[in-house]
């Protein structure tokens, strides 16, 4: 048609000039800001994905830096494991004799640290039970799977009442009065070893960085001339559902009972323990705290997950936590004022939110 | 008249001044549509949307349905004589031209005093974008760069939207002043 | 020009900035991910080349695609799948892994929107 061979060239180069400009948009629309001080690291230690984020050191040093990380926590990795022989594995067996001993080195200070995080948090976070954790299969290599555990076997247990104020610490000199107990250091682990690694960071001379072991982390200094910009997964899905800028030095950490849990008939079993019953605590998805300290983040926000949606408020303020964001099992956002200040939703839609009373 | 062979008459189609009004309109938007394909754009997609002068004073001066008609033919037709018939062009064009015929019928449903041209214009060149722009990435290239270019495409859409709006109102105030 | 058209018109002009912060803010242009197995250095793919890759890890292979500027799980031999559930990665920062099979997967490109994902 004489039309169309009159027009085509004219729409030939409309095309061209067109896919010219598309890259050129695109190319501009990519500069940002150019990430060149930035150094990353993820290695596999401590039984999880960890990954360094140095600012504005040298390579050298950062590598340093790194190389020091992944050898603290392969130590701590194998002294704290809570099942292949280890310092934990032996302190528990001579725990168990009720006889004084020394505590090993690595172990001693988890084991004074544990007991005032589990007295403030009122016994909800409590290192001592680690007969319960193995009962319920979460201290094995294999991923646990169902049928739960006989609930007369968990409610003998729940009896005997197996606390960390049962052990009794003078010095370095370690004595148990209830056989019942047994460590395990999973509930705050991550946090005394971010917080072990930060400090050998500092050491160094790294002022900025984020070390983050398997999710959880402790963020020092600021990326240049802004805040590091944190974000927080969901607990049901992919995908980021809130952010929270941080600089200084603080710790984001989060339990959640999707870590380590498995279904059975329809019902999911999770690795988070409510002391008081033996049974997972099932009002809660997850908490999310800042604090300073990784080890007391760490612990809070297992305590807090176990007072679940009722009685988090309570527990926040005996153990001196400023900042905790709840998720229920419908859903709802539990929140303080101060962490709804700093939250800043990252979905399409703004979830049920319900504010606390300022902690 | 006709009978057991099972031909019936044909009757004479009887055209109505409606179907002349939206006949002439839409040859007069396929015309300007076509001398518009033949300016370079920057991006593909892109255009001033001339045509669309054409179909919002119809819909200010005759009704809804006339518009529809006028822009559905338009892009038709526009298709057909450019060669761009059921090409991805031709998709884009189309659901562009849904969405922004079938916001038109949404707005000239509000009660109150309505939209004026202007309005109109702007809520159509920035639904027809919107329109486009989904079937694009959604059907056709589903690359995350894409999407970087809705900001500029929307506010491309507005601009064009404002002054094809301000065209036809002045185009409406000289033919009332004409008729007066 | 009536109250609507201003109301219409000052509408959309507000609708602007609102895609603007939305399509524009951090997770800058993708370009490359970053693939680790265990403590091994990483390898580095580009996002402009569809194709898929296979990562032999300490339980077996886990297979990742790259499709159209984006990267995912396609399998893995891990029990709980949590990687092959996480979805498709397209944004720089955006990370996932397969933590029994030991492999990473980071998305790499300029200004991401996140320095580091809290789980």
């Amino acid at each position: 048609m004489q039309a169309k061979t009159l027009l085509a060239p004219a729409r030939r180069r409309g095309t061209a000039s067109g896919l010219a400009v598309i890259a050129l948009a695109l190319a501009l629309a990519g500069c940002g800001n150019r990430a060149d001080s930035d150094y990353q690291r993820q290695f596999f230690a401590f039984g999880t994905l960890v990954d360094i984020t140095i600012y504005g050191a040298s390579t050298k040093l950062a590598q340093q830096a790194s190389d020091q990380a992944e050898r603290q926590f392969e130590r701590m990795h194998r002294s704290w494991h809570a099942w292949h022989p280890s310092d934990l594995t032996r302190t528990n067996r001579l725990l168990a004799t009720g006889k004084p001993f020394t505590a090993p080195a690595s172990v001693l200070p988890l084991i004074t640290l544990g007991k005032t995080l589990s007295d403030q948090s009122g016994g909800l976070f409590d290192p001592a039970i680690g007969r319960l954790l193995g009962l319920w299969g979460f201290e094995s290599d294999q991923p646990p799977e169902g049928p739960p555990p006989d609930p007369k076997r968990i409610a003998a247990l729940v009896a005997r009442h197996p606390s960390m104020d049962d052990i009794h610490v003078d010095g370095s000199t370690v004595r148990c009065s209830n056989p019942a107990v047994q460590l395990d250091f999973g509930a705050y682990a991550k946090g005394y070893g971010v917080d072990q690694v930060i400090a050998g960071l500092r050491k160094l001379g790294i002022r900025n960085a984020i070390v983050n072991a398997g999710g959880d982390l402790r963020a020092i200094g600021r990326h240049g001339d802004r805040p590091w910009r944190i974000g927080i997964m969901r607990p049901r899905g992919p995908g980021v559902i809130a952010s929270v800028k941080i600089s200084g030095d603080q710790s984001v950490f989060t339990s959640g009972d999707y870590e380590r849990y498995y279904m059975y008939k329809g019902k999911r079993y999770h690795h988070i323990l409510d002391p008081r019953t033996g049974y997972p605590a099932w009002g809660t998805r997850s908490v999310t705290v800042i604090d300073r300290d990784g080890a007391r983040a760490d612990a809070a926000a297992t305590a807090l997950f176990v007072a679940g949606p009722k009685g988090w408020v309570a527990t926040a303020r005996r153990m001196g936590i400023h900042y905790v964001m709840l998720i229920d099992k419908h859903g709802i956002v539990h929140m303080n004022p101060a962490m709804a200040k700093r939250i800043h939703f990252e979905t399409p839609t703004r979830p049920k939110v319900e504010l606390s009373p300022p902690l | 008249m006709g009978g057991g062979d099972g031909h019936p008459e044909p009757e004479s189609i009887r055209t109505t001044r409606d179907d002349h009004r939206i006949a002439w309109l839409a040859a007069l938007a396929i015309a300007i549509h076509i001398a518009e394909a033949a300016l370079p754009s920057p991006l593909p997609g892109i255009k001033p949307g001339l045509a669309n002068v054409v179909t919002i004073a119809a819909l200010v001066r005759f009704g809804w349905g006339t518009a529809a008609w006028i822009s559905l033919l338009r892009v038709l037709m526009g298709s057909l004589l450019l060669g761009t018939f059921l090409s991805p062009t031709f998709m884009l064009s189309l659901s562009g031209a849904l969405a922004s015929i079938a916001t038109l019928g949404l707005a000239s449903r509000l009660p109150g005093t309505g939209f004026g041209p202007v309005g109109y214009s702007v809520l159509a060149a920035m639904a027809h974008m919107a329109g486009q722009f989904t079937v694009a990435y959604y059907v056709f290239i589903r690359h995350p760069a894409l999407l970087h270019l809705v900001p500029i495409l929307m506010t491309a859409a507005l601009i064009f939207g404002l002054v094809s709006g301000i065209i036809v109102f002045m185009m409406l105030q000289q033919m009332r002043s004409a008729r007066s | 020009m009536t109250r609507a058209d201003i109301v219409a018109v000052i509408l959309a002009v507000a609708l602007l900035p609102v895609l603007y912060l939305h399509f524009w803010s951090g997770g800058g242009f993708a370009e490359q991910v970053r693939i680790q197995e265990g403590n091994q250095p990483p390898h580095y793919y580009s996002l402009a080349r569809d194709q898929r890759i296979r990562v032999h890890g300490p339980l077996g292979d886990s297979v990742l695609e790259i499709l159209h500027g984006r990267v995912r799980f396609v399998s893995s031999p891990c029990r709980n799948k949590i990687c092959v559930h996480s979805g498709w990665l397209s944004r720089a920062g955006e990370s996932t892994a397969c933590l029994p099979n030991r492999v990473s997967v980071q998305i790499i490109g300029q200004d991401p929107r996140f320095d580091a994902i809290n789980s």
